[in-house]
């Protein structure tokens, strides 16, 4: 069933004819968060309802992709004459060079990538642009733990337009067990036309959606990662697939592509991921791992457990279990108290 | 196909909320509604008794509302209750037999923040002979209840919560669902529409007191019939106040209008268009008040002339 969504999703096949099956395709999807996307990959198939409801969700998405243009401009203007330029992550780097996986796609924040030592300029520059720290890790306790161990700055939101921009100095978080070598891959990052913003190369694009979907995350919208992956992956040439997998051994990240190709082959039937997957060897993804994930798509009774153990790991990976247990510790307790201030406050 | 919620067995409905199958069929807009909570299960067959619905679970929805317990634990223990539009939006849970408005709040909610087609501004409209007032919101000021005040002078209820204009022409679209009482507003409403239009009162939720008035099956079978907006109201109510009407610039009352809409930001180019085509046939007014009768004749005396 979730393959046959996924699917669908993409536009690999079409809408479901039957009226319950695509009731509670429109729900899947309008929970996944990717209606707009399946909005863009079924353009003209629609009447009535179905048709209002892919209207619907274009109109959003396409606001999205206009505040995301917009502030992509708005951060190449502020670091203008400073020299520094920037890599777009992820959605605003897709829908920058208008790539299928940026069609439709809902973003929230733009996240950037830069040099450790441009930082500081870079975080002085944003703030005279107007872009300030959330409220939300304001605290001590927050600003140095982002410092110190993230691969980010702390999450800063723009005063007036209240967008919010993720300032990355390296891919994963300097606590993870796995460490990509983030600077070979922005060596060879490409400047977008008519401005002093970059992205990655395909190959690298690709790379970096695995690490930041395996290595990073617990796969809160699976859906949405998928077929972001799905859609870079089908992007490559044949150059560029041939290419991959010695890519992701120079930038240290076998395991996340491997994991990618995996996702890229089970959830959309797709051969060419399967025989580069081959390729790779012993080098895959563990079986513990495929059945979570595939129970925590799937959803049913088992889903909340799954969703736990993927929780669990996402941190397992990101530091280590002595520095792990602490913040948690400290986490559970400020949830406590701030659940406590919500219920004051009402 | 669609029947009215009220010829439905209570079996069959209640087995369709159960599994997430009912649809509600209003005005524009597709709902499905899954719950099992009791109190919103008698709350929604009562006061939507006459709204069309369709259960199977083959028509598509254009919003998908759970309302249930936050958790397993609070579904056996010290219950709550709360609606789960499908986005992330921090909602309090709210005591298990305040469902009605835990459902009421999921409606506004999904159709505030996932309704793009249509521009939504934050009022109560009316509507005689299709053309409309709207009744801006403004906390304190007294909206719903001169929302209902209205429907007893014999206007029409499109909507007590959201005026809904279209993109491409200058109309509003009905969206008659209950209007939302407070407090002194309660008893006021329940004096002019009889008990048989109230809902049970739900006392002590974080509102204050709240009853919902019901849309009458007049204003249901009228809800796809759009109206044209001639007149805009931004009530101003104090008990000791004066009956009083003040024009206000169309700009300001654009302004005003918009800071209080959802999604105007994001519909864009097409919401400055429309909402500029409604102002330039709108005329608006600050009303101050003391009582609900010097409400209503201030707005009629303005809708004669705005609409003559």
């Amino acid at each position: 069933m979730m393959k046959a969504f996924m699917q669908i999703a993409v536009g690999l096949r079409p809408l479901p004819k039957d009226g319950k099956t695509l009731s509670a395709f429109l729900y899947w999807a309008g929970r996944g968060h990717i209606l707009g996307q399946v909005a863009a990959a079924h353009k003209g198939e629609a009447s009535g309802k179905l048709a209002d409801i892919l209207e619907n969700a274009r109109i959003r998405t396409a606001h999205d992709q206009r505040m995301l243009t917009f502030e992509a401009e708005r951060i190449s203007r502020a670091l203008l004459g400073s020299g520094v330029q920037p890599i777009l992550l992820k959605g605003a780097a897709y829908m920058a060079l208008g790539l299928r996986a940026g069609q439709g796609r809902r973003v929230s924040d733009i996240d950037i990538l830069v040099e450790e030592q441009e930082l500081a300029e870079v975080e002085t520059l944003l703030k005279k642009a107007g872009w300030q720290g959330e409220a939300a890790t304001a605290s001590d306790y927050d600003q140095d733990y982002y410092r110190q161990w993230m691969h980010e700055l702390p999450p800063m939101r723009h005063k007036k337009r209240r967008t919010l921009i993720d300032v990355h100095h390296r891919l994963l978080p300097r606590t993870a067990r796995l460490q990509p070598r983030h600077e070979l891959m922005a060596a060879r990052a490409k400047p977008i036309e008519n401005n002093s913003l970059r992205t990655f190369d395909a190959t690298d694009r690709f790379i970096h959606s695995a690490i930041h979907i395996f290595a990073d995350g617990a796969f809160e919208t699976p859906a949405r990662s998928f077929m972001e992956l799905y859609y870079l992956f089908d992007d490559l040439s044949a150059d560029e697939e041939a290419g991959l997998v010695a890519r992701a051994a120079e930038v240290n990240a076998l395991r996340p592509v491997a994991g990618a190709l995996w996702a890229v082959s089970h959830y959309f039937g797709e051969p060419k991921a399967h025989a580069v997957l081959r390729s790779m060897g012993v080098m895959g993804m563990s079986w513990s791992l495929r059945q979570t994930v595939r129970l925590w798509v799937r959803g049913g009774a088992l889903k909340p457990l799954a969703g736990f153990l993927l929780y669990l790991r996402s941190h397992y990976l990101r530091m280590p279990l002595g520095m792990l247990a602490k913040h948690l510790i400290i986490k559970t307790f400020r949830r406590k108290r701030q659940a406590k201030e919500v219920g004051q406050a009402h | 196909m669609t029947a009215a919620l009220g010829t439905l067995s209570r079996g069959e409905a209640v087995r369709a909320l159960k599994s997430g199958e009912m649809r509600l069929h209003l005005g524009p807009f597709v709902t499905a509604l899954k719950t099992s909570n009791r109190s919103v299960v008698d709350y929604f067959l009562d006061i939507y008794s006459d709204c069309p619905v369709s259960i199977g679970g083959g028509e598509l929805a254009d919003y998908y509302l759970n309302v249930g317990a936050p958790n397993l634990l609070r579904r056996f223990i010290r219950r709550q209750v709360l609606p789960d539009p499908g986005f992330h939006f921090p909602t309090l849970p709210l005591p298990d037999h305040m469902g009605p408005l835990a459902l009421e709040m999921g409606m506004n909610l999904s159709a505030a923040l996932q309704c793009f087609r249509f521009i939504m501004f934050h009022a109560g409209v009316v509507a005689k002979d299709g053309n409309a007032v709207m009744i801006a919101a403004h906390s304190g000021g007294g909206k719903s209840t001169l929302t209902a005040a209205m429907m007893e002078a014999g206007y029409r209820l499109l909507s007590d919560e959201f005026a809904v204009l279209r993109r491409d022409r200058n109309a509003l679209m009905p969206y008659p669902r209950p209007v939302s009482l407070k407090n002194a507003s309660v008893d006021v409403v329940r004096q002019m529409a009889g008990q048989d239009a109230m809902s049970t009162v739900l006392e002590g939720t974080p509102k204050g007191t709240i009853a919902y008035r019901r849309a009458r099956a007049s204003d249901i079978n009228l809800m796809h019939e759009e109206t044209v907006p001639k007149l805009l109201i931004f009530p101003k109510y104090d008990k000791d106040e004066k009956p009083e009407k003040r024009a206000v610039e169309p700009a300001d009352a654009a302004m005003r209008l918009i800071a209080g809409s959802p999604n105007y930001q994001v519909v864009a180019g097409a919401a400055f268009d429309s909402t500029m085509t409604m102002m330039q046939g709108l005329k608006c007014f600050e009303i101050s008040y003391g009582n609900t009768a010097d409400s209503v004749a201030l707005v009629e005396e303005l809708f004669a002339e705005a609409a003559p």
